[in-house]
């Protein structure tokens, strides 16, 4: 089965499904655990935020179910297939269709236009020239950047270049949307602003989506949170239905 | 489109690491080709010498050795006596030269001899020419006429000895021998009417220091020829000055060693090989058809010649070369490092890149996109400083000189003439001659096609290891570097 071409999974049907993960970092000769025999569900169209402190493997979680990096140890389990042991095409080809990526330092190209920008998520998904610009501009317009689109990102505000970074990660309308600290480098205005847009796109979009932050009140808004500590997860809120 | 418009874009943001890096593979290529064109100069007014000795199509040559004349007297000696009262009383000079064992006193003397080469009957180039490998033989003379007037007594002062050298051009192959390489200027050359007719033809340097033209004559072997036309030799050449038919020249000429005429006689035989590939071959035929003669290619010559052409060729094919391929080496490394570093400093975008799912042969070829366009603009201005490198070498490059092998043997025949103004030495039998080279470097096609493979090449070379740099990046680490 394409698990790239799935349809999308029911709300009480695990999206992902991780058991005994565990992703250990070998540095010169030690061995160091960012993520420790780690068990969680996640239900799509869910949204989970994940806290901790700096270097408890909040990162390297969101890593890991965004098919960057592999367990060392575990099954990861994502609609039905393991990205521990996945071929590295196919993983490249889960990241290309159904992960939108949202970084906190926005990791935009410098030298491309925002609309460049969103459209180079479209190219490994071989959309054509004519319709990639079509859903750019819609993915722009979604994010009330329309008109900013020939902007470069030296060109936009901090919170205008998270925006383009969200359209980017939403162009190519992805089943999981990973955000590892979207408001880290924007002042307390523009991050409520960020954190509306992504609230109202997941609600709108019935998109799964999981939040790494600092930030309490952030994370109160998603309907689970997740703490890491030492490596080891342990939920703290949940509302779901 | 998106690959063009990413590419221009950081090539446009790293401007100015893109035109160091450019610049350097175009001073690289600029040197090779202004090498290249100097050395091609150099081989082509080399080229330019060695066929002004024979001839455009004549590959081989066969001469031999003057028979050695024992217990006979030299061909032309003589004894002068001046001041004193001579026998006469009358106190004068007193001039005696001899030629073939007879003596003259007074009047002039003109005689056509062949004192460097020996001679081969006229049968042997026919023989020549039968060989497997031969396209075509002719033979012809190389002989040199000199003429020296005695003092008389309304003349007693001993003028010195003129001495001409003369070409019995073989009639029926007009495109073998010395006459083949020049280009008419005026008049015409010899047809088959002309075989025994007494026309000649001369070169044009001779006519201009004679004042001569078509229609005057000229005296060889106290024959005098009408001139029907006159022919410019290359610059390089040291050409025969008359060029009379064959067997004229076979008619008028002595030989030294016998006393007796030249008929049916020749002491040079130009020969065509079948294909450049067969010149060894006919080489080899020829010298086992005649173990005595000297056989000579136009390589041989190549070898032979020295002077400031061939020091200029060693010079280009030597230092040149490798001081060209050093600076391409160095400006490929340069290139291959500046790369590296930019695709480090770009570590977290290419990860970034690897998150949105591109595949490492996409970012890889977006490197090697850049460092090729790069490479290609640096050719490109290689190619034009290569031209400017080229055009200097022919503005200020000195007239080279070449000391090559004489084909005729020398121009002059070792005469030695006494008289009242004591020994006068004519021309001596040079068997090397210096000419004047004028060097023209040129850029060649296949030379521009070498440049942009050059430069393609430095593109790739430098895009590869940046390119494999980036496949190899894992997009967790690569992203963690943004952190």
């Amino acid at each position: 089965m394409d698990i790239t071409h799935q349809s999308v999974p029911q709300p009480e049907t695990a999206l992902y499904r991780l058991a005994g993960v565990s992703k250990i970092y070998r540095k010169g000769g030690q061995e160091i655990p960012a993520v420790r025999d780690l068990d969680l569900e996640i239900r799509a169209g869910e949204w989970l935020a994940v806290q901790g402190k700096t270097g408890h493997g909040k990162t390297t979680l969101l890593q890991l179910l965004g098919g960057l990096d592999r367990p060392t140890r575990g099954r990861l389990e994502f609609g039905g297939h393991d990205l521990a042991t996945a071929a590295e095409a196919r993983v490249r080809k889960v990241r290309a269709s159904s992960f939108g990526f949202i970084f906190q330092t926005f990791n935009l190209i410098p030298t491309l236009s925002a609309q460049e920008n969103v459209e180079a998520a479209l190219i490994p998904l071989g959309v054509h020239h004519a319709e990639r610009r079509e859903r750019v501009r819609a993915a722009l317009d979604s994010v009330g950047l329309g008109d900013r689109a020939r902007h470069v990102p030296g060109e936009l505000s901090g919170g205008q270049q998270q925006r383009v970074a969200i359209a980017r990660a939403l162009v190519k309308e992805p089943r999981v949307l990973l955000a590892d600290e979207p408001t880290g480098n924007l002042d307390e205005d523009t991050r409520d602003e960020i954190i509306g847009l992504l609230d109202t796109l997941w609600r709108e979009r019935g998109l799964t989506m999981i939040l790494v932050t600092h930030d309490t009140p952030i994370a109160r808004r998603a309907q689970r949170i997740a703490v890491m500590s030492r490596g080891r997860l342990s939920i703290r809120q949940d509302t779901r239905a | 489109m998106f690959f063009l418009t990413y590419l221009r874009r950081e090539l446009r943001r790293r401007m100015r690491q893109a035109i160091f890096i450019a610049l350097g593979l175009a001073i690289g290529i600029g040197l090779v080709i202004t090498v290249m064109g100097a050395s091609s100069g150099v081989k082509a007014a080399q080229a330019k010498v060695l066929r002004a000795l024979y001839g455009i199509g004549t590959d081989v040559t066969v001469t031999t050795q003057p028979k050695v004349r024992s217990g006979q007297p030299r061909p032309i000696s003589g004894q002068a006596s001046q001041g004193g009262p001579g026998p006469s009383g009358s106190g004068g000079a007193h001039a005696e030269v001899c030629i073939n064992g007879k003596c003259y006193t007074s009047g002039t003397i003109d005689t056509l001899l062949s004192e460097d080469h020996g001679l081969f009957s006229a049968a042997t180039a026919a023989q020549v020419a039968r060989l497997h490998d031969v396209s075509a033989a002719a033979g012809g003379l190389l002989l040199t006429d000199n003429r020296i007037v005695l003092p008389s007594g309304s003349n007693s002062q001993l003028t010195p000895p003129t001495s001409t050298s003369v070409d019995g051009t073989d009639i029926s192959h007009p495109k073998l021998g010395p006459l083949s390489n020049g280009t008419l200027t005026s008049g015409r050359t010899f047809t088959a009417a002309d075989k025994n007719a007494d026309v000649a033809v001369v070169d044009a340097n001779y006519a201009t220091a004679n004042k001569l033209k078509v229609g005057s004559t000229v005296t060889v072997a106290k024959t005098k020829f009408t001139i029907i036309g006159i022919v410019s030799q290359p610059e390089a050449s040291s050409p025969p000055e008359v060029y009379i038919p064959l067997a004229r020249a076979q008619a008028l000429g002595t030989d030294p060693a016998t006393g007796k005429s030249m008929k049916g006689d020749v002491n040079t035989v130009y020969v065509t090989a079948a294909s450049a590939s067969d010149i060894g071959a006919v080489q080899k035929e020829i010298e086992h058809l005649l173990p005595h003669a000297t056989v000579t290619s136009s390589s041989d010559l190549a070898s032979q010649v020295t002077g400031s052409a061939a020091s200029a060729a060693k010079l280009a094919g030597d230092l040149g070369k490798w001081l060209a391929v050093l600076v391409l080496i160095a400006a490929f490394a340069v290139a291959s490092l500046l790369t590296m570093a930019a695709v480090a400093r770009r570590v977290p975008e290419f990860g970034t890149l690897k998150a949105l799912g591109w595949r490492s042969r996409r970012i890889v070829s977006q490197v090697l996109g850049e460092s090729v366009t790069t490479g290609l603009i640096g050719g490109l201005a290689g190619v034009g400083l290569g031209f400017v490198g080229v055009a200097i070498i022919d503005k200020i490059a000195p007239k080279l000189s070449a000391t090559v092998p004489s084909a005729s043997g020398g121009s002059g025949l070792p005469t030695q003439t006494a008289g009242p103004g004591g020994v006068f030495a004519g021309p001596a039998a040079a068997s090397h001659a210096t000419v004047a080279v004028p060097m023209s470097a040129s850029v060649t096609a296949g030379v521009i096609a070498l440049a942009v493979l050059l430069a393609l090449c430095g593109g790739l070379l430098a895009g590869s290891f940046g390119g494999w740099r980036a496949a190899r990046l894992r997009p967790a680490a690569a992203l963690a570097r943004v952190a």
